[in-house]
C-alpha cells in the first residue's frame, strides 16, 4: 500500500528533474519514465546480454544497461575471448619456433610482431561485440550505455555515458554486474608493470621476466602466453597444487610437469608477503606458506591473478536494502530472487563459480523463471577448461573430493600416447581420466589433459547431465581416427578394459 | 579366445539396457513450489532477507556505534566463568571473615555506656 503510493511520486520527481536538462531529443526517447519495461537488466556481460536476447525472444519488453560502451562484459572484452586469441596465436608462434623440423617443415627467420598479434585479438573482440549489438536489434532489446543505480525497487536511474541522466522502470529487474580482479594488498595495480589479466592482454612489449601471483587458470593461461612469446615466467602459488581447487590432483601434477617443460617456473606452497615497485624491477618478498624460507623475487612485470570478486559498487543496493554476503555476493534463492521477489541476480556477482557458461545458463533460467515460472541449471555439471597447451578440462567431481566424501569410485584412464590421431598430430601428451560408481558404472567425473580437451569435455558433460554410465559411453560408436576415441577408450578402461592400451 | 569373448560381449550388448533413457519432450511440472529455497551454490544455505544462518554471522554484520567487537578480550571481567575462580570454602585453618573465627578472636561487644561516653566526649562518665 505504502510503496504503491510512493512509486508514482518518485516518478513525478524524476520527470520534473529531467525537464530542465538540455539533453538532445534523441536521448529523451530513452527516458521511458511513462512506460514500464517487462525486464530491466543491469549489465551487458554474458549474463546480461544472454538474458536480454532470451527475454526478447520470449516477447518481453526489455532494456539492457551497460556502462563499458561495449557489450559482452569481461568475457568478450578483457577475458575469455581476447585471451584465447593470444593463446592460439602465441601457441602457433611457439610451435613454428620449436616444433617444425621433425614435421618436415623448414622455416627461416621467425619474428614476432606483437602489435599485429594484438590487432588480431582486437578484430576478434570487436567482431563479437558488434555481433551482440546486432542480436539486440534483431530481438528488440533496448540498449542504454550508462551506469545504472537503484533509485527505488522498480526504478533504475541511469547516468548516461554521453552525459545526462535518464531513468527506467521495470516490472522485473535483473542484476548482472559481474566481477573484477581481486587486488593484491600492498601492490598498487597500474596495468603497466603491476597488472591484472586486463593488463596482461595489452602489454606493449614482451617483458624479460614476469612473476604471476596465483597459479589458477587465469594465471597459468596468461603466464603461458608471455612465456611462449619469450618472457621468463615464474608462477607463485600459495597452495601445493596448480589449477585451483577443482582440478584433479593427478591432472594438476602432470599439467605442472608439461608447463615446466615449456619453460615456466613454479613456486608452490609459497606466499607473497609484500611487494615493492619503486625500483627498476619489481621486488617481491616471498616465503614458504608455512614460513621459514624467505626469498626475494625480481621481475619486470607482476601479474596479480589471485581471483576475482563480485562487483556491485555504485549499484545502490543499499538504497533498496538488498544484502550481500561476507564475500560481496548478492544473496539469492534458488530462483535467483533477492529479498525483493521481482529483483533477480545472476552471474559472477552472486553464488557459484565465476564462469561465463554458468552465467549464460543462469540467464536463460532466470528469464524462464520470470516468463514460465520454471527453469533449470545443474550446478553439479558445469565444465571447466584451462586453455594452456595441452588443454586441461574437467567436469563433475575429482578424486580428492570423492575421497573426502567417502564416495566409492573406480578409475579408468587412457593416455593420448596410445591414440592414433594424437600420434599423427605428434601431440601425444596427456590422458583422459574417468571416475565412475563401482556398482552402476554411472559417470561421476571426467578429467582430461591433452590436445582438444576443451572440446572433448562437452561429451563428458552431456553424459554426466544425462546420468550415463561409462559403459553407455564405451558402447557409443566414435569415429576413427579421432582424439575422441581416447575418451571412449577411457570409458572402456573404467568399466572393463581399453583395447589399445 | 578373443572370438568367444567378442561373442559373449555381443550377446551382452543385445540384452543390455543403457542407463540413459529417453524421457520424452520436456514439460513444465503442473505444480511448482515457488517458496524461496536456498540457492544450490550458496555456501551457507542462506536465504535473501534472512541471510544470517548463525548468530555469529549476524554478529559479524551487526552495527552498534560501529561494528561490534569480534572477540572479547581475555583476562578481564567476565572472561572467565565463576566456577573457574576456585572453591567457595576457605582452605583449612583460614577464614574469609573475622566472625567465623573462634570466639576469643572476635571483637568484644560494645556496651551502651561506652558508646555514650565516646559520643559525649567522656562527659557521660561524670554525669
Amino acid at each position: 500500500m505504502l510503496s504503491s503510493r510512493l512509486l508514482p511520486r518518485s516518478a513525478v520527481r524524476a520527470r520534473s528533474a529531467f525537464r530542465p536538462s538540455t539533453l538532445p531529443a534523441i536521448v529523451r526517447t530513452y527516458a521511458s519514465s511513462s512506460e514500464e519495461k517487462d525486464l530491466v537488466i543491469i549489465g551487458g556481460g554474458v549474463a546480461g546480454y544472454v538474458a536480454a536476447i532470451k527475454a526478447g525472444q520470449e516477447g518481453m519488453k526489455v532494456t539492457c544497461i551497460e556502462k563499458r560502451g561495449m557489450l559482452g562484459g569481461t568475457c568478450l572484452n578483457v577475458g575469455c575471448i581476447p585471451s584465447k586469441s593470444l593463446l592460439n596465436n602465441s601457441h602457433l608462434y611457439h610451435q613454428i619456433l620449436h616444433d617444425t623440423k621433425n614435421r618436415g617443415i623448414e622455416v627461416g627467420d621467425v619474428k614476432l610482431n606483437l602489435k599485429e598479434m594484438m590487432k588480431a585479438k582486437d578484430t576478434s573482440v570487436t567482431g563479437l561485440t558488434k555481433g551482440i549489438e546486432f542480436l539486440f536489434k534483431k530481438n528488440g532489446v533496448e540498449y542504454i550505455k550508462g551506469t545504472g543505480t537503484f533509485a527505488s525497487e522498480n526504478e533504475i536511474k541511469v547516468a548516461l555515458n554521453e552525459g545526462g541522466e535518464t531513468s527506467v522502470k521495470g516490472k522485473n529487474i535483473l542484476i548482472a554486474t559481474g566481477s573484477e580482479a581481486t587486488p593484491f594488498p600492498g601492490l598498487e595495480i597500474d596495468e603497466k608493470r603491476v597488472i591484472t589479466s586486463t593488463g596482461a592482454l595489452a602489454l606493449e612489449k614482451v617483458p624479460e621476466s614476469m612473476v604471476v601471483i596465483g597459479g589458477g587458470i587465469i594465471g597459468l593461461e596468461m603466464g603461458s602466453v608471455w612465456s611462449r612469446l619469450g618472457a621468463k615466467v615464474t608462477v607463485v602459488e600459495f597452495l601445493n597444487q596448480i589449477g585451483g581447487p577443482g582440478m584433479d590432483a593427478e591432472i594438476a601434477k602432470s599439467a605442472q610437469k608439461l608447463l615446466k617443460k615449456q619453460g615456466m617456473e613454479f613456486k608452490l606452497g609459497t606466499k607473497v608477503n609484500s611487494g615493492d615497485n619503486s625500483g627498476d624491477k619489481i621486488k617481491l618478498e616471498v616465503d614458504s606458506s608455512k614460513g621459514g624460507k624467505p626469498e626475494t623475487l625480481e621481475a619486470d612485470v607482476v601479474l596479480v591473478a589471485i581471483g576475482r570478486r563480485p562487483y556491485t559498487a555504485g549499484l545502490g543496493l543499499e538504497n533498496i536494502g538488498l544484502e550481500v554476503d561476507d564475500r560481496g555476493r548478492v544473496v539469492i534463492d534458488s530462483e535467483y530472487r533477492t529479498k525483493a521477489a521481482h529483483i533477480r541476480c545472476i552471474g559472477d556477482c552472486t553464488f557459484g563459480p565465476m564462469l561465463a557458461h554458468k552465467a549464460e545458463e543462469e540467464a536463460v533460467a532466470a528469464v524462464e523463471y520470470i516468463k514460465k515460472g520454471y527453469g533449470h541449471v545443474n550446478y553439479g555439471v558445469i565444465p571447466s577448461v584451462m586453455y594452456t597447451h595441452p588443454e586441461v578440462a574437467w567436469v563433475g567431481q575429482n578424486e580428492q573430493e570423492l575421497k573426502s566424501q567417502n564416495i566409492p569410485y573406480k578409475v579408468g584412464t587412457f593416455p593420448f600416447s596410445a591414440n592414433s590421431r594424437a600420434k599423427t598430430n605428434l601431440d601425444t601428451e596427456g590422458m583422459v581420466k574417468m571416475l565412475a560408481d563401482p556398482e552402476t558404472d554411472r559417470l561421476l567425473g571426467c578429467h582430461i589433459i591433452g590436445p582438444n580437451a576443451g572440446e572433448m569435455i562437452a561429451e563428458a558433460t552431456l553424459a554426466l547431465e544425462y546420468g550415463a554410465s561409462t559403459e553407455d559411453i564405451a558402447r557409443t560408436c566414435h569415429a576413427h581416427p579421432t582424439l575422441a576415441e581416447a575418451f571412449k577408450e577411457a570409458a572402456m578402461a573404467t568399466y572393463s578394459k581399453a583395447i589399445h592400451f | 579366445m578373443f572370438a568367444t569373448r567378442a561373442l559373449r560381449q555381443a550377446a551382452q550388448a543385445a540384452e543390455r539396457t543403457p542407463l540413459i533413457r529417453f524421457i520424452g519432450k520436456h514439460q513444465i511440472p503442473s505444480k511448482v513450489d515457488h517458496t524461496p529455497q536456498p540457492h544450490p551454490a550458496s555456501p551457507t544455505g542462506a536465504l535473501p532477507g534472512n541471510s544470517h544462518s548463525t548468530f555469529s554471522s549476524y554478529r559479524d554484520h551487526a552495527q552498534q556505534h560501529g561494528p561490534l567487537r569480534k572477540t572479547i578480550d581475555t583476562g578481564r571481567i567476565g572472561s572467565q566463568p565463576g566456577a573457574k575462580l576456585g572453591p567457595v570454602a576457605a582452605p583449612k585453618g583460614m577464614y574469609f571473615d573475622r566472625s567465623e573465627l573462634p570466639v576469643r578472636f572476635r571483637r568484644a561487644p560494645i556496651e551502651m555506656s561506652e558508646i555514650e561516653a565516646v559520643e559525649s566526649g567522656g562527659a557521660a562518665l561524670f554525669g
